[in-house]
Protein backbone atom coordinates (compact mmCIF):
# COMPACT_ATOMS: atom_id res chain seq x y z
CA UNK A 1 0.00 0.00 0.00
CA UNK A 2 2.62 2.23 1.02
CA UNK A 3 4.76 1.83 -2.46
CA UNK A 4 1.62 2.46 -4.18
CA UNK A 5 1.27 6.07 -1.85
CA UNK A 6 5.03 6.73 -2.58
CA UNK A 7 4.23 6.12 -5.89
CA UNK A 8 1.54 9.11 -6.24
CA UNK A 9 4.00 11.05 -4.08
CA UNK A 10 6.68 10.91 -6.26
CA UNK A 11 4.05 12.24 -9.42
CA UNK A 12 2.55 14.96 -6.95
CA UNK A 13 6.44 15.74 -6.40
CA UNK A 14 7.39 16.00 -10.65
CA UNK A 15 3.91 18.28 -10.53
CA UNK A 16 5.68 20.26 -7.98
CA UNK A 17 8.80 20.61 -9.40
CA UNK A 18 7.83 22.25 -12.76
CA UNK A 19 5.54 24.57 -10.94
CA UNK A 20 5.40 25.79 -7.63
CA UNK A 21 9.14 25.23 -7.26
CA UNK A 22 9.93 27.98 -9.68
CA UNK A 23 9.02 30.60 -7.01
CA UNK A 24 11.65 29.64 -4.84
CA UNK A 25 14.66 29.51 -7.26
CA UNK A 26 17.61 31.05 -5.90
CA UNK A 27 20.44 32.16 -8.76
CA UNK A 28 18.37 29.73 -11.22
CA UNK A 29 18.19 27.22 -9.65
CA UNK A 30 15.55 24.88 -7.68
CA UNK A 31 15.85 21.88 -5.61
CA UNK A 32 15.28 18.32 -7.18
CA UNK A 33 12.61 16.76 -5.28
CA UNK A 34 12.82 13.96 -7.50
CA UNK A 35 16.12 13.07 -6.84
CA UNK A 36 15.43 13.67 -3.31
CA UNK A 37 12.39 10.89 -3.47
CA UNK A 38 14.86 8.51 -5.51
CA UNK A 39 17.31 8.63 -2.17
CA UNK A 40 14.28 8.35 0.18
CA UNK A 41 13.02 5.33 -2.02
CA UNK A 42 16.40 3.50 -2.00
CA UNK A 43 16.88 3.77 1.96
CA UNK A 44 13.26 2.59 2.69
CA UNK A 45 11.82 0.34 0.41
CA UNK A 46 13.30 -3.33 -0.67
CA UNK A 47 15.16 -3.83 -3.73
CA UNK A 48 12.43 -4.52 -6.30
CA UNK A 49 10.58 -1.29 -5.19
CA UNK A 50 13.16 1.19 -4.75
CA UNK A 51 13.76 0.18 -8.39
CA UNK A 52 10.93 0.95 -10.00
CA UNK A 53 10.15 4.23 -7.89
CA UNK A 54 13.75 5.44 -9.17
CA UNK A 55 13.13 4.83 -12.51
CA UNK A 56 9.50 6.10 -12.71
CA UNK A 57 10.86 9.46 -10.61
CA UNK A 58 14.06 9.33 -13.40
CA UNK A 59 10.68 9.12 -16.13
CA UNK A 60 8.92 11.90 -14.15
CA UNK A 61 12.19 14.05 -14.79
CA UNK A 62 12.69 13.33 -18.50
CA UNK A 63 8.74 13.80 -19.49
CA UNK A 64 9.14 17.42 -17.60
CA UNK A 65 12.78 17.87 -19.32
CA UNK A 66 13.80 19.51 -22.81
CA UNK A 67 17.02 17.08 -22.93
CA UNK A 68 17.72 13.44 -24.08
CA UNK A 69 14.91 11.22 -23.27
CA UNK A 70 15.98 8.67 -20.93
CA UNK A 71 19.37 9.98 -19.71
CA UNK A 72 17.67 11.04 -16.37
CA UNK A 73 15.90 7.35 -15.70
CA UNK A 74 19.07 5.83 -16.62
CA UNK A 75 20.78 8.10 -13.96
CA UNK A 76 18.18 7.14 -11.43
CA UNK A 77 18.15 3.69 -11.82
CA UNK A 78 22.25 3.54 -11.40
CA UNK A 79 21.88 5.97 -8.42
CA UNK A 80 19.34 3.53 -6.54
CA UNK A 81 21.18 0.35 -7.02
CA UNK A 82 24.36 2.43 -6.00
CA UNK A 83 22.38 4.01 -2.49
CA UNK A 84 21.13 -0.24 -2.17
CA UNK A 85 24.66 -1.12 -2.20
CA UNK A 86 25.96 1.48 0.01
CA UNK A 87 23.34 1.74 2.92
CA UNK A 88 24.62 -1.97 3.01
CA UNK A 89 28.06 -1.41 3.69
CA UNK A 90 27.42 1.77 5.83
CA UNK A 91 24.25 2.46 8.05
CA UNK A 92 22.33 5.58 6.75
CA UNK A 93 19.94 6.00 9.21
CA UNK A 94 20.28 9.87 9.97
CA UNK A 95 19.94 12.71 8.85
CA UNK A 96 23.85 13.97 9.05
CA UNK A 97 24.87 10.83 7.07
CA UNK A 98 21.10 11.15 4.60
CA UNK A 99 22.52 14.70 3.76
CA UNK A 100 25.86 14.18 2.38
CA UNK A 101 24.41 11.18 0.51
CA UNK A 102 22.01 13.75 -1.34
CA UNK A 103 24.11 16.13 -1.59
CA UNK A 104 26.56 14.07 -3.29
CA UNK A 105 24.28 12.26 -5.38
CA UNK A 106 23.42 15.73 -6.43
CA UNK A 107 26.55 16.47 -7.40
CA UNK A 108 27.21 13.66 -9.56
CA UNK A 109 23.73 13.67 -11.53
CA UNK A 110 24.67 17.43 -12.03
CA UNK A 111 28.39 16.67 -13.30
CA UNK A 112 26.90 13.21 -15.57
CA UNK A 113 24.34 15.63 -16.98
CA UNK A 114 26.54 17.94 -18.05
CA UNK A 115 28.64 15.66 -20.01
CA UNK A 116 26.08 14.49 -21.64
CA UNK A 117 24.88 17.69 -23.20
CA UNK A 118 28.78 18.73 -23.83
CA UNK A 119 28.59 15.77 -26.31
CA UNK A 120 25.60 17.27 -27.74
CA UNK A 121 27.94 20.48 -28.32
CA UNK A 122 26.04 22.54 -25.72
CA UNK A 123 28.50 24.89 -24.68
CA UNK A 124 27.52 26.83 -21.33
CA UNK A 125 29.81 29.69 -19.90
CA UNK A 126 31.61 27.94 -16.97
CA UNK A 127 30.65 30.44 -14.39
CA UNK A 128 26.76 29.18 -15.10
CA UNK A 129 27.97 26.00 -15.33
CA UNK A 130 29.62 25.81 -11.50
CA UNK A 131 26.69 27.77 -10.19
CA UNK A 132 24.78 24.65 -11.12
CA UNK A 133 26.62 21.99 -10.60
CA UNK A 134 27.61 23.17 -7.06
CA UNK A 135 24.64 25.01 -6.11
CA UNK A 136 21.58 22.53 -7.08
CA UNK A 137 23.45 19.89 -5.16
CA UNK A 138 23.52 22.14 -2.05
CA UNK A 139 19.92 23.71 -2.15
CA UNK A 140 18.52 20.07 -2.84
CA UNK A 141 21.06 18.56 0.15
CA UNK A 142 19.90 21.47 2.33
CA UNK A 143 15.87 20.99 1.29
CA UNK A 144 16.32 17.13 2.11
CA UNK A 145 15.16 17.44 5.94
CA UNK A 146 12.04 19.56 4.99
CA UNK A 147 10.95 17.15 2.42
CA UNK A 148 12.10 14.10 4.53
CA UNK A 149 9.40 15.28 7.04
CA UNK A 150 6.44 15.16 4.77
CA UNK A 151 7.22 12.22 2.64
CA UNK A 152 9.11 10.06 5.06
CA UNK A 153 7.92 6.41 4.28
CA UNK A 154 7.77 5.50 8.00
CA UNK A 155 4.84 8.52 7.89
CA UNK A 156 2.92 6.65 5.20
CA UNK A 157 3.19 3.08 7.23
CA UNK A 158 1.94 5.14 10.33
CA UNK A 159 -0.68 6.72 8.29
CA UNK A 160 -1.97 3.35 6.97
CA UNK A 161 -2.09 1.52 10.29
CA UNK A 162 -4.55 4.37 11.91
CA UNK B 1 -33.04 88.27 48.78
CA UNK B 2 -32.80 91.82 48.13
CA UNK B 3 -35.29 93.15 45.10
CA UNK B 4 -32.41 95.38 44.11
CA UNK B 5 -29.55 92.77 43.77
CA UNK B 6 -32.71 90.37 42.03
CA UNK B 7 -33.11 93.58 39.48
CA UNK B 8 -29.39 94.27 39.07
CA UNK B 9 -28.99 90.45 38.07
CA UNK B 10 -31.87 90.24 35.86
CA UNK B 11 -30.68 93.50 34.50
CA UNK B 12 -26.91 92.31 33.99
CA UNK B 13 -28.18 89.08 32.36
CA UNK B 14 -30.41 90.96 29.96
CA UNK B 15 -27.39 92.82 29.16
CA UNK B 16 -25.29 90.08 28.49
CA UNK B 17 -28.33 88.27 26.20
CA UNK B 18 -28.27 91.08 24.30
CA UNK B 19 -24.36 91.07 24.17
CA UNK B 20 -24.49 87.73 22.66
CA UNK B 21 -27.06 88.11 20.37
CA UNK B 22 -25.43 91.57 18.98
CA UNK B 23 -22.07 89.62 18.30
CA UNK B 24 -23.80 86.83 17.25
CA UNK B 25 -25.75 89.05 15.15
CA UNK B 26 -22.47 90.76 14.17
CA UNK B 27 -20.66 87.68 13.26
CA UNK B 28 -23.05 87.18 10.60
CA UNK B 29 -23.03 90.17 8.68
CA UNK B 30 -18.91 90.35 9.39
CA UNK B 31 -17.35 87.05 8.89
CA UNK B 32 -13.99 88.26 10.10
CA UNK B 33 -15.70 88.71 13.37
CA UNK B 34 -16.47 84.80 13.65
CA UNK B 35 -13.14 83.39 13.83
CA UNK B 36 -12.13 85.30 16.89
CA UNK B 37 -15.42 83.88 17.94
CA UNK B 38 -14.85 80.64 17.25
CA UNK B 39 -11.32 80.63 18.29
CA UNK B 40 -12.66 81.88 21.59
CA UNK B 41 -15.13 78.82 21.91
CA UNK B 42 -12.62 76.54 21.08
CA UNK B 43 -11.19 75.49 23.46
CA UNK B 44 -14.16 74.47 25.89
CA UNK B 45 -15.97 72.74 23.20
CA UNK B 46 -12.99 70.60 22.80
CA UNK B 47 -12.66 70.30 25.87
CA UNK B 48 -16.33 69.24 25.92
CA UNK B 49 -16.06 67.38 23.02
CA UNK B 50 -13.52 64.77 24.23
CA UNK B 51 -15.28 64.32 27.56
CA UNK B 52 -18.22 63.44 25.41
CA UNK B 53 -16.10 61.09 23.46
CA UNK B 54 -14.54 59.49 26.00
CA UNK B 55 -18.16 58.87 27.83
CA UNK B 56 -19.73 57.80 25.17
CA UNK B 57 -16.61 55.43 24.18
CA UNK B 58 -16.84 53.76 27.63
CA UNK B 59 -20.95 53.43 27.40
CA UNK B 60 -20.51 51.50 24.13
CA UNK B 61 -17.32 50.13 24.44
CA UNK B 62 -18.66 46.83 23.42
CA UNK B 63 -20.58 47.96 20.74
CA UNK B 64 -17.62 49.35 19.23
CA UNK B 65 -15.51 46.68 20.00
CA UNK B 66 -17.86 44.42 17.83
CA UNK B 67 -17.91 47.76 15.20
CA UNK B 68 -13.79 47.46 14.93
CA UNK B 69 -13.81 43.48 14.53
CA UNK B 70 -16.13 43.28 11.50
CA UNK B 71 -14.44 46.50 10.12
CA UNK B 72 -11.21 45.00 10.49
CA UNK B 73 -12.86 41.72 9.10
CA UNK B 74 -14.30 43.93 5.62
CA UNK B 75 -10.44 45.97 5.61
CA UNK B 76 -8.98 41.88 5.42
CA UNK B 77 -11.44 41.31 2.78
CA UNK B 78 -11.35 44.50 0.65
CA UNK B 79 -7.59 44.04 0.59
CA UNK B 80 -7.43 40.91 -0.67
CA UNK B 81 -9.96 42.15 -3.27
CA UNK B 82 -7.92 44.90 -4.26
CA UNK B 83 -5.08 42.27 -4.73
CA UNK B 84 -7.29 39.83 -6.69
CA UNK B 85 -8.44 43.01 -8.70
CA UNK B 86 -4.73 44.38 -9.20
CA UNK B 87 -4.15 41.00 -10.55
CA UNK B 88 -6.44 40.56 -12.88
CA UNK B 89 -5.87 44.52 -14.06
CA UNK B 90 -1.99 43.29 -14.57
CA UNK B 91 -3.29 40.37 -16.80
CA UNK B 92 -5.61 42.01 -18.94
CA UNK B 93 -3.29 44.67 -19.33
CA UNK B 94 -0.75 42.10 -20.47
CA UNK B 95 -3.65 40.42 -22.39
CA UNK B 96 -4.46 43.63 -24.13
CA UNK B 97 -0.82 44.27 -25.56
CA UNK B 98 -0.54 40.27 -26.82
CA UNK B 99 -4.38 41.02 -28.51
CA UNK B 100 -3.17 43.85 -30.26
CA UNK B 101 -0.07 41.54 -31.36
CA UNK B 102 -2.20 39.12 -32.89
CA UNK B 103 -4.43 42.05 -34.49
CA UNK B 104 -0.93 43.39 -36.10
CA UNK B 105 0.21 40.75 -37.01
CA UNK B 106 0.31 39.18 -40.38
CA UNK B 107 0.49 35.60 -39.42
CA UNK B 108 -2.07 33.51 -37.60
CA UNK B 109 -1.24 33.40 -34.14
CA UNK B 110 -2.78 31.50 -30.68
CA UNK B 111 -2.32 33.11 -27.36
CA UNK B 112 -1.19 30.24 -24.35
CA UNK B 113 -0.75 30.37 -21.11
CA UNK B 114 2.57 29.29 -19.34
CA UNK B 115 2.00 26.33 -16.75
CA UNK B 116 4.79 25.42 -16.15
CA UNK B 117 9.01 24.88 -16.64
CA UNK B 118 11.57 22.54 -17.16
CA UNK B 119 12.16 19.91 -14.16
CA UNK B 120 16.12 20.47 -14.79
CA UNK B 121 18.72 22.99 -14.28
CA UNK B 122 20.09 22.31 -18.02
CA UNK B 123 17.46 23.41 -19.80
CA UNK B 124 15.33 26.65 -20.43
CA UNK B 125 12.01 25.07 -21.42
CA UNK B 126 8.06 26.20 -20.19
CA UNK B 127 5.19 24.16 -21.02
CA UNK B 128 2.17 26.18 -22.06
CA UNK B 129 -1.71 24.84 -21.80
CA UNK B 130 -2.33 24.69 -26.04
CA UNK B 131 -1.22 21.69 -28.16
CA UNK B 132 -1.79 19.84 -31.26
CA UNK B 133 -5.34 20.36 -30.94
CA UNK B 134 -5.23 23.76 -31.42
CA UNK B 135 -3.04 23.83 -34.42
CA UNK B 136 0.61 23.50 -32.53
CA UNK B 137 3.25 21.80 -34.21
CA UNK B 138 6.98 20.84 -33.67
CA UNK B 139 9.30 23.75 -35.09
CA UNK B 140 6.39 26.93 -34.57
CA UNK B 141 7.85 30.49 -33.35
CA UNK B 142 6.84 31.70 -29.71
CA UNK B 143 6.51 35.29 -29.10
CA UNK B 144 4.87 37.70 -27.14
CA UNK B 145 4.52 41.76 -27.27
CA UNK B 146 8.08 42.32 -26.43
CA UNK B 147 9.54 40.17 -28.69
CA UNK B 148 10.94 36.92 -29.39
CA UNK B 149 10.67 34.02 -26.87
CA UNK B 150 11.74 31.04 -28.27
CA UNK B 151 10.31 27.58 -30.01
CA UNK B 152 8.03 24.52 -29.68
CA UNK B 153 10.07 21.76 -29.75
CA UNK B 154 7.11 19.06 -28.42
CA UNK B 155 3.47 19.17 -28.64
CA UNK B 156 0.93 16.51 -26.93
CA UNK B 157 -2.73 16.79 -27.61
CA UNK B 158 -3.18 20.06 -25.10
CA UNK B 159 -0.11 21.17 -24.22
CA UNK B 160 3.43 21.94 -25.97
CA UNK B 161 7.43 22.47 -24.68
CA UNK B 162 9.04 25.89 -25.74
CA UNK B 163 12.69 26.08 -25.51
CA UNK B 164 13.47 29.16 -24.89
CA UNK B 165 16.28 31.47 -26.49
CA UNK B 166 18.29 31.38 -23.57
CA UNK B 167 18.39 27.77 -23.94
CA UNK B 168 22.16 26.44 -25.25
CA UNK B 169 20.93 23.95 -27.69
CA UNK B 170 18.79 26.99 -29.08
CA UNK B 171 20.59 29.07 -31.88
CA UNK B 172 18.77 31.43 -33.80
CA UNK B 173 19.88 33.56 -37.27
CA UNK B 174 20.16 37.40 -36.28
CA UNK B 175 21.36 40.98 -37.47
CA UNK B 176 22.49 43.98 -35.72
CA UNK B 177 19.78 46.27 -36.77
CA UNK B 178 21.76 49.77 -36.90
CA UNK B 179 24.28 47.68 -39.40
CA UNK B 180 22.90 44.63 -40.66
CA UNK B 181 25.61 42.70 -38.99
CA UNK B 182 24.85 39.29 -38.89
CA UNK B 183 25.54 36.81 -36.46
CA UNK B 184 24.12 33.53 -34.68
CA UNK B 185 22.28 34.18 -31.12
CA UNK B 186 22.68 31.60 -28.59
CA UNK B 187 21.23 31.18 -24.99
CA UNK B 188 24.10 30.66 -21.87
CA UNK B 189 21.20 29.16 -19.47
CA UNK B 190 21.95 32.60 -17.45
CA UNK B 191 20.56 35.92 -17.87
CA UNK B 192 22.34 37.59 -21.14
CA UNK B 193 22.44 35.83 -24.37
CA UNK B 194 25.40 35.75 -27.21
CA UNK B 195 25.52 36.61 -30.49
CA UNK B 196 28.93 34.55 -32.03
CA UNK B 197 30.88 34.30 -35.07
CA UNK B 198 31.16 38.31 -35.54
CA UNK B 199 34.25 39.04 -37.65
CA UNK B 200 36.74 41.24 -35.93
CA UNK B 201 36.16 44.31 -38.14
CA UNK B 202 31.96 44.16 -37.86
CA UNK B 203 30.17 47.06 -36.59
CA UNK B 204 28.64 46.86 -33.07
CA UNK B 205 27.94 49.29 -30.35
CA UNK B 206 26.61 49.08 -26.42
CA UNK B 207 23.05 49.68 -27.15
CA UNK B 208 22.58 48.11 -30.51
CA UNK B 209 19.38 46.44 -31.15
CA UNK B 210 19.46 42.77 -32.51
CA UNK B 211 16.28 40.95 -34.67
CA UNK B 212 15.85 38.00 -36.31
CA UNK B 213 17.41 38.09 -39.84
CA UNK B 214 14.82 36.13 -41.50
CA UNK B 215 17.68 33.88 -43.24
CA UNK B 216 16.20 30.53 -42.77
CA UNK B 217 11.90 30.50 -42.62
CA UNK B 218 11.94 29.43 -38.84
CA UNK B 219 11.87 32.63 -37.36
CA UNK B 220 9.61 35.52 -39.19
CA UNK B 221 12.09 38.71 -40.03
CA UNK B 222 12.65 41.67 -37.93
CA UNK B 223 11.64 40.35 -34.15
CA UNK B 224 13.16 41.56 -31.31
CA UNK B 225 15.88 39.58 -29.85
CA UNK B 226 17.40 42.15 -27.77
CA UNK B 227 19.94 44.83 -27.15
CA UNK B 228 24.21 44.42 -26.71
CA UNK B 229 25.04 44.85 -23.68
CA UNK B 230 28.77 44.41 -23.92
CA UNK B 231 31.00 43.00 -26.34
CA UNK B 232 34.43 40.76 -26.53
CA UNK B 233 36.95 38.32 -28.13
CA UNK B 234 36.10 35.17 -28.64
CA UNK B 235 39.05 32.74 -27.02
CA UNK B 236 40.78 32.24 -29.69
CA UNK B 237 40.74 36.16 -31.05
CA UNK B 238 39.42 34.71 -34.33
CA UNK B 239 36.07 36.34 -34.17
CA UNK B 240 33.90 38.99 -31.48
CA UNK B 241 31.16 38.16 -29.56
CA UNK B 242 28.80 40.10 -28.26
CA UNK B 243 26.22 39.89 -24.79
CA UNK B 244 23.03 40.39 -25.70
CA UNK B 245 19.98 41.62 -23.21
CA UNK B 246 16.41 39.61 -24.08
CA UNK B 247 13.76 42.02 -24.61
CA UNK B 248 11.35 39.73 -23.27
CA UNK B 249 11.76 38.58 -19.13
CA UNK B 250 12.48 34.64 -19.89
CA UNK B 251 12.70 33.90 -16.21
CA UNK B 252 8.96 35.49 -15.55
CA UNK B 253 6.82 35.24 -18.44
CA UNK B 254 3.54 34.04 -18.57
CA UNK B 255 1.99 34.23 -21.40
CA UNK B 256 2.98 33.86 -24.99
CA UNK B 257 1.68 33.67 -28.75
CA UNK B 258 2.56 30.98 -30.88
CA UNK B 259 2.56 31.96 -34.70
CA UNK B 260 1.23 29.54 -37.14
CA UNK B 261 2.62 30.07 -40.63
Amino acid sequence: MRNWFFLVTIVILGLLEVTLLNYVRIFNVKPDLLLISLVISSLFFGMKWAFILGVSAGITKDVFAANTFGANTLLFAIWTYLIIKLSKKIAIDNNYTRLPLVFIIALSNSIISRLILLTQGNVVPLGITLRIIFFEPLYTALIFPLVFKYVSPELYSKLIKR
Amino acid sequence: MNPRLNKFKKKNLVYSAGLCVLLLFLSALIPSLRTPLVDIFKLPLNLLNFTRQEIAGIIFYHQHMAQNEELRRENNSLRQKLITLNEIYRENERLNKILSLKQKSSYRAVAAKVIGRAADAWSSVIIIDKGSYHGIKRGFVAINYLGLVGRVIETTLSTSKIMLINDPNLSVSAIIERSRQEGLVSGTLGAYLMMKYLPKEADVKISDVIVTSGLTSAYPKGSLIGTVVDIGEEFLGLSHYCLIEPAVNLSSIEEVLIIIP
